[in-house]
């Protein structure tokens, strides 16, 4: 009986129940509780690093917060090359399920042909085919409109650039991974790629981000790189040169402006170019930017340098005179031409109908390290410093190994090479007062610092011959403008074929004109160069100085410059006959 | 002493589900503003790609081509162009004039 519990009064369920079982029960109960203790206790404590991690596996993700690429601008602020949004369109050639009609919409849609399309989606073992990357926004949005199964878009930047194939050489382009291949976007690469950011969420189940954990580490764009080029005048650059390289049926042309007082270059265009944005088969002829990278012997345009050294020594004086006849020179047993035979010359004339023989003869006079470290200063055979990858050096044998012929062809511009920028930029030393100014692609209002290389002095002398050269009379009369003052000096050189330079009837031509305006105080120095003109004319006078003049009127009527000589005002207005 | 109990029991739960609530508006509030930054990143793209394609439209060579061609417009040169000049101490286009 004391072993025993009853539950109730009622005799009818006085059955008796062993106190061990109410005993057991609650052990039973205790037990369990301890149980659950336990596991709290290794899920909390003792193995809590598993499951925290697990946790973050299902629920927290990293996300990436991509920075944008910087934009290029030009000197006005005008954009060169900017990144906007774009979409890359992938698929899973498994889950891939399109009927003919759609596949061909698919590929209207991303202008593929449809066999191409099948042909990426026919490989079922793979899990992920990029159909086609970087695919602007309406397109892609029409993409998705369709709801193609298996067919997945993904966000990507496209490079655009609306200046298209004028600035193309400049601006370069990047790849499809948006890095800079050419060009600016090369060279600014570090600069113009910013440093994306990161960012720890954690995640509902149905993929929204609910809650950031911990820092976000904010995404740093890339910078900006304000160019010097001025977006008008490089255009109409391009559409000049464009226009004389057709016209003139020329293989090839570059034309470089350079601002005289900062070194900064307001447009550099070569021909031809390429769209930067459609780069399907394009050619090392295309992409080339000439006016950096084809060096050739500048021929007359070196000969200012030679009169220069003649001047600044006290040899020569503008008016003295040099006999040229018989229009012919013999140096060694070669013999140095000119175009036709002069007679007395004085400098200034020797300049203004660019004689080889009267350049020579004052050559002569002088020593060959003489020639060589001013044609050193002025920047020949030295890389130009200039934010751009692969620019050349040209060549300029040192003077210790010229032969007194070598001397003679150095002295109008031969046996030694420069690119159109190198010629562009020596020019500086005659519209700097004598000095040579470094040149710059990169925006800058402080007028540039120079290295003296002939006195103030000599280079206005040099001026003036300049300006009667592209004067009636001189080399390249076609160079003139309305309103404004230039000079300048014309270049013609065969071109190697093979060995030599061809032969009579056979021979192919370099055509070139470098000058400044307005001649007093330039404000622009102007290059052009049209490689092989097969249009009947070849003298640089006659194919590059019109291209010259055109640019210059036009330069300096966006920079605001005032003509500097007079002109006759023209009425304009062409009147319709009256109808009666 | 039940009394005080039940009610502190009461207020237990109460807060607890306040606080369940409360988690799940913050959450919900959190993801709208998540999303509101999305949206806002992709307008500054649009900004940008509308800018670039204002700039395409605008460029040098298409409005030199719609003058030249729908307005009949030619290049300006010196010969028809008549040159301001503002005395050089006062620039600016609000100066006076000098008047003989």
């Amino acid at each position: 009986m004391s072993r025993s519990i009853q539950y109730t009064s009622s005799p009818l369920l006085a059955s008796r129940t062993p106190v061990w079982r109410s005993k057991f029960v609650v052990a039973m109960i205790a037990l369990g509780f301890t149980g659950l203790g336990a596991r709290a206790a290794y899920i909390q404590i003792i193995n809590n690093d598993f499951f925290q991690r697990q946790g973050v596996v299902r629920f927290a993700r990293t996300i990436e917060l991509p920075a944008n690429r910087g934009r290029v601008l030009d000197r006005n602020g005008l954009i060169l090359a900017s990144s906007v949004p774009a979409a890359s369109i992938w698929a899973i050639p498994e889950d891939v399920d399109m009927t003919p009609a759609q596949s061909q919409q698919l590929a209207k849609l991303l202008d593929m042909r449809v066999g191409d399309l099948d042909k990426k989606l026919a490989d079922e073992d793979k899990t992920f085919v990029w159909v086609k990357r970087q695919v602007d926004s309406e397109t892609a949005k029409a993409i998705s409109a369709l709801e193609l199964k298996g067919i997945h878009q993904s966000a990507d930047y496209l490079r655009q650039y609306p200046e298209g194939e004028s600035a193309a050489h400049i601006v370069g382009f990047t790849n499809v991974e948006d890095k800079g291949q050419e060009g600016v976007e090369l060279f600014f690469n570090q600069a113009l790629t910013g440093k994306s950011g990161l960012r720890h969420v954690i995640k509902d189940g149905r993929g929204r981000v609910v809650e950031d954990v911990g820092a976000v580490v904010p995404p740093l764009p890339g910078e900006d790189v304000q160019l010097s080029i001025d977006s008008k005048i490089q255009f109409f650059a391009y559409q000049k040169l464009k226009e004389a390289v057709v016209n003139n049926r020329a293989h090839a042309g570059s034309v470089v402006v350079l601002d005289a007082n900062t070194g900064e270059l307001l447009a550099m265009a070569n021909y031809p170019s390429y769209n930067p944005q459609k780069r399907t088969n394009l050619s090392g002829e295309q992409l080339r930017n000439r006016a950096l990278t084809d060096t050739f012997e500048p021929g007359s345009v070196m000969k200012p340098f030679t009169i220069g050294i003649g001047l600044e020594s006290g040899r020569i004086k503008p008016e003295t005179v040099i006999d040229t006849a018989p229009g012919s020179i013999s140096i060694t047993g070669v013999t140095i031409r000119d175009a036709h035979p002069h007679g007395a010359l004085s400098v200034e004339q020797i300049i203004q109908v660019s004689s080889n023989v009267g350049t020579t003869k004052i050559a002569m006079q002088l020593q060959p390290s003489e020639m060589w470290t001013t044609f050193a200063a002025a920047g020949f055979g030295e890389r130009p410093h200039i934010e751009f990858k692969g620019a050349v050096s040209g060549r300029l044998r040192p003077y210790k190994t010229w032969r007194p012929i070598e001397q003679a062809t150095a002295s109008y511009g031969y046996g030694l090479s420069a690119s159109l920028f190198q010629m562009v930029r020596s020019y500086t030393v005659f519209s700097h007062d004598g000095q040579i100014i470094p040149a710059t692609l990169m925006k800058t209002d402080n007028p540039a610092l120079g290295a003296p290389v002939f006195s103030a002095d000599t280079a206005a002398k040099i001026r003036k011959m300049l300006h009667m050269a592209a004067g009636p009379g001189g080399t390249g009369p076609k160079a003139q403008t309305i309103g404004y003052s230039v000079g300048g000096k014309s270049g013609t050189a065969y071109k190697q074929i093979g060995k030599g330079y061809g032969s009579e009837g056979n021979r192919k031509y370099r055509s070139w004109f470098v000058g400044m305006a307005p001649i007093d105080k330039p404000r622009i120095i102007v290059g052009v160069m049209l490689d092989e003109p097969t249009g009947g004319q070849y003298f640089g006078g006659q194919v590059a100085a019109p291209v010259f003049s055109e640019l210059v009127q036009h330069s300096l009527r966006i920079m605001g410059v005032q003509p500097d000589i007079s002109v006759r005002p023209q009425i304009v207005s062409i009147a319709e006959d009256e109808s009666f | 002493m039940t009394r005080i109990n039940a009610l502190l029991l009461l207020a237990v739960v109460a807060t607890a589900i306040y606080l369940v609530r409360v988690q799940y508006e913050s959450r919900r509030l959190f993801s709208e503003l998540d999303k509101a930054h999305s949206q806002a990143r992709h307008l500054a793209m649009d900004v940008e790609r509308l800018e670039v394609e204002k700039r395409a439209q605008a460029s040098p060579g298409r409005v030199e081509r719609l003058a030249r061609e729908k307005l009949e417009m030619r290049q300006p040169n010196p010969g028809i162009t008549t040159y301001m000049s503002y005395p050089a101490d006062k620039a600016g286009p609000t100066a006076k004039a000098d008047t003989p």
